[in-house]
């Protein structure tokens, strides 16, 4: 079976036991209100300074929810026992990984779905189709990077501690440069169109490059 | 002409040799049972017969071709059983053996065939997570037959499977090359004429139609 | 005493002339004072430090293409070090910044790459240690340090793109006047030297390691045995 039908098998496949068990996006999505409620209690947010203080608490948001979301593609014991017997069949490797990893972000994208307007809900500030083409091109490349470490880690001790370690310095860029686009897009100086280009750079660079390495983590 | 030879299978977790020097043959069509305790290691042999497992040293070699090189034209004709069933639990019987068939790019109409030859034809609509442990075993042996593997390597199948797993096991068994873990003697003597003997991760030597007197 | 100590006190007594030379040859600086001289060791330590972590990444691609036990404990040995120089970087930064800009830390390019680095390899170090020792750790720690190196410098472009976003204090280098620019070099060269012989000293103890743990499979030759059948081509 050609790489690209494995990936979409896998991926509907991790999709249709999310959607029969529901467990991760509802939590995921009362993860992101709380955040958002806490945000608001922690930085004292009102009418003038909400569009600064807004995207840095979008971002702190996704860091964790992504932690989560795609540290569980291959997180429990039960997935390793199900990886193996995929890993058994002639399916390439690289084709598995794409699929979870695309499965994984789409779950993340439904809940941004929900904290893109409960952002513009709860601070006021501004909800175009800039901001959320900044989120979606940024999720794209994190989610290769989370799901790859979350593979690395997966055979590891201590993962819980272990992902956020090793995931969080390579997420740096997309932060930096996707929080320039959300802010420049809620109206504060910085140039959207750079850090767009930014992001989509990041994106194409993490994506060769976790394509590359996936069949170095996930066989042996 | 020899199916699988195992030369000096070591394989450590740490510093502590879980299985130390194994040394095996198997003709093509031979049955070969494998016993020892808890802890003897069984299962990570079979991990290492079942290319799911490199070894630390040693060399396999499978159909002539080295086990580890050539692992991804091996599977093609290994099925292997693992000792946890590995089942998605949202998905029905049928769903995980058809998401099976597209990975192991096999025409989805095996899927019936299989679940009438272990016996869960009724249960095919039914998710993973409701089927009994012994059911779940019969689906897991269901997904390894899908694609007719020449080679057959069981990991106690028998554990959960009850009183007509002799039958089921020789029925799957025939014509296959076939190693099978298993702590049960008597199904061991029934179905395969070879045995090797494991234990503290060492091999006791094979033998015809073992018989250990305790 | 084995060669290893005896590099070992060479590369200690390189040091201390280096040492000798930032504080008496080399003239205090007009506009900083004495604290200046934290800089010779400071920026020896991070190229040291780099250089530590090139050693990691060219092990690790070693390691993934033909699995040589050697490389991957080149890796270890250079990731150890590396993290050690990085943390003295880090600690010398910190001492000078507070005295010159009245403050331990600031969030610009450099500082926040050079921390970043710290934890990448800390995190390598930490996969090592708590993966199944052998293939396995060796595997999954070589593309660790692999992301890990080329993410530090997509930081450090990163955030230099975020500064010129937002102009903050420009940091000005002076052109070094000829005594300082010959301290500085060679303390950098004593301190890649001395850097050059931790790995060394590091490498031997991982090996003496893996041949106590037997980790990885022992070179060998193949023994010729015929367990007692022939294996033939597939059918």
């Amino acid at each position: 079976m050609s790489p690209l039908r494995v990936a979409l098998a896998v991926a509907r496949k991790d999709l249709r036991s999310e959607w029969r068990t529901r467990e991760v996006v509802p939590a995921l999505a009362q993860f992101i209100i709380l955040a958002l409620l806490i945000g608001n209690f922690g930085f004292q947010i009102d009418s003038r300074n909400a569009t600064s203080i807004a995207p840095g608490i979008l971002w702190l948001a996704l860091v964790f929810a992504g932690l989560v979301a795609f540290g569980r593609t291959f997180a429990a014991e039960r997935e390793q026992a199900s990886l193996e017997a995929m890993l058994m069949t002639p399916a390439s490797p690289v084709a598995i990984f794409a699929g979870k990893a695309a499965a994984a972000s789409l779950l993340l994208i439904v809940c941004e779905a929900v904290m893109l307007p409960a952002l513009s809900l709860f601070f006021g500030t501004p909800f175009s189709a800039q901001v959320v083409a900044a989120v979606l091109i940024a999720t794209v490349g994190m989610a290769a990077l989370g799901c790859l470490f979350a593979a690395i880690v997966a055979r590891v001790r201590a993962r819980e501690l272990l992902l956020p370690l090793l995931t969080l310095p390579l997420w740096i860029p997309f932060i930096v440069a996707g929080g320039q686009a959300v802010q420049s897009a809620m109206g504060l100086p910085g140039s959207y169109s750079e850090s767009i280009s930014l992001l989509i750079d990041f994106d194409i660079l993490f994506l060769v490059l976790t394509s590359l390495a996936a069949r170095f983590v996930l066989d042996e | 002409m020899s199916m699988l030879v195992g030369d000096g299978l070591t394989h450590r977790f740490g510093s502590e040799p879980a299985i130390d020097n194994v040394d095996l043959v198997l003709d093509t069509g031979e049955h070969m049972a494998v016993l020892g305790d808890n802890g003897a290691g069984k299962t990570t042999l079979l991990r290492i017969l079942a290319t799911a497992l490199r070894p630390t040293s040693g060399k396999l070699t499978i159909a002539g071709l080295d086990a580890f090189r050539e692992r991804r034209r091996i599977r093609h004709y290994l099925g292997y059983v693992a000792h946890a069933p590995g089942l998605y639990p949202a998905l029905s019987a049928r769903e995980n053996l058809e998401f099976f068939c597209d990975l192991q790019d096999v025409d989805r109409s095996r899927v019936a065939e299989a679940m009438e030859t272990v016996g869960l034809a009724s249960v095919s609509h039914r998710r993973a997570a409701e089927l009994s442990r012994g059911m779940q075993q019969r689906l897991a042996i269901g997904r390894a037959i899908l694609h007719d593997p020449r080679l057959l390597i069981l990991d106690e199948p028998d554990a959960s499977l009850g009183a007509d797993a002799a039958d089921l096991l020789a029925g799957l068994m025939r014509g296959r090359t076939a190693v099978l873990a298993t702590h049960d003697h008597a199904l061991a003597n029934r179905l395969c004429p070879r045995t090797l003997v494991l234990r503290h991760g060492r091999s006791l030597g094979t033998a015809t139609h073992l018989r250990v007197v305790r | 005493m084995n060669r290893y100590e005896r590099a070992a006190v060479g590369a200690v007594a390189l040091m201390l002339i280096a040492g000798a030379a930032i504080f008496f040859y080399a003239p205090t600086d007009y506009l900083q004072g004495p604290v200046q001289r934290i800089f010779y060791l400071h920026v020896s330590s991070a190229i040291a430090a780099f250089g530590c972590f090139a050693v990691v990444l060219v092990g690790g691609v070693i390691y993934l293409r033909n699995e040589s036990p050697a490389a991957d404990r080149f890796a270890r040995a250079g990731a150890l070090v590396g993290v050690l120089f990085t943390t003295v970087t880090l600690v010398m930064g910190m001492l000078w910044a507070k005295t010159v800009w009245g403050a331990f830390w600031v969030w610009d390019a450099r500082l926040t790459s050079t921390l970043v680095l710290w934890i990448i390899y800390a995190g390598y170090l930490l996969v090592r240690r708590l993966a199944d020792p052998g293939r396995q750790a060796a595997r999954l720690a070589a593309v660790v340090g692999i992301f890990g190196f080329i993410d530090v410098p997509v930081v450090h472009f990163s955030v230099t793109w975020w500064r010129t976003q937002h102009p903050g204090p420009v940091i000005i280098n002076d052109a070094l006047p000829p005594q300082m620019l010959a301290t500085f070099l060679f303390t950098m060269a004593c301190t890649v030297a001395l850097a050059a012989v931790m790995i060394a000293s590091r490498y031997r103890i991982e090996t003496l390691v893996d041949e106590r743990e037997q980790v990885f499979e022992p070179a060998k030759v193949l023994v010729a045995r015929e367990p007692g059948g022939v294996a033939g081509p597939v059918q």
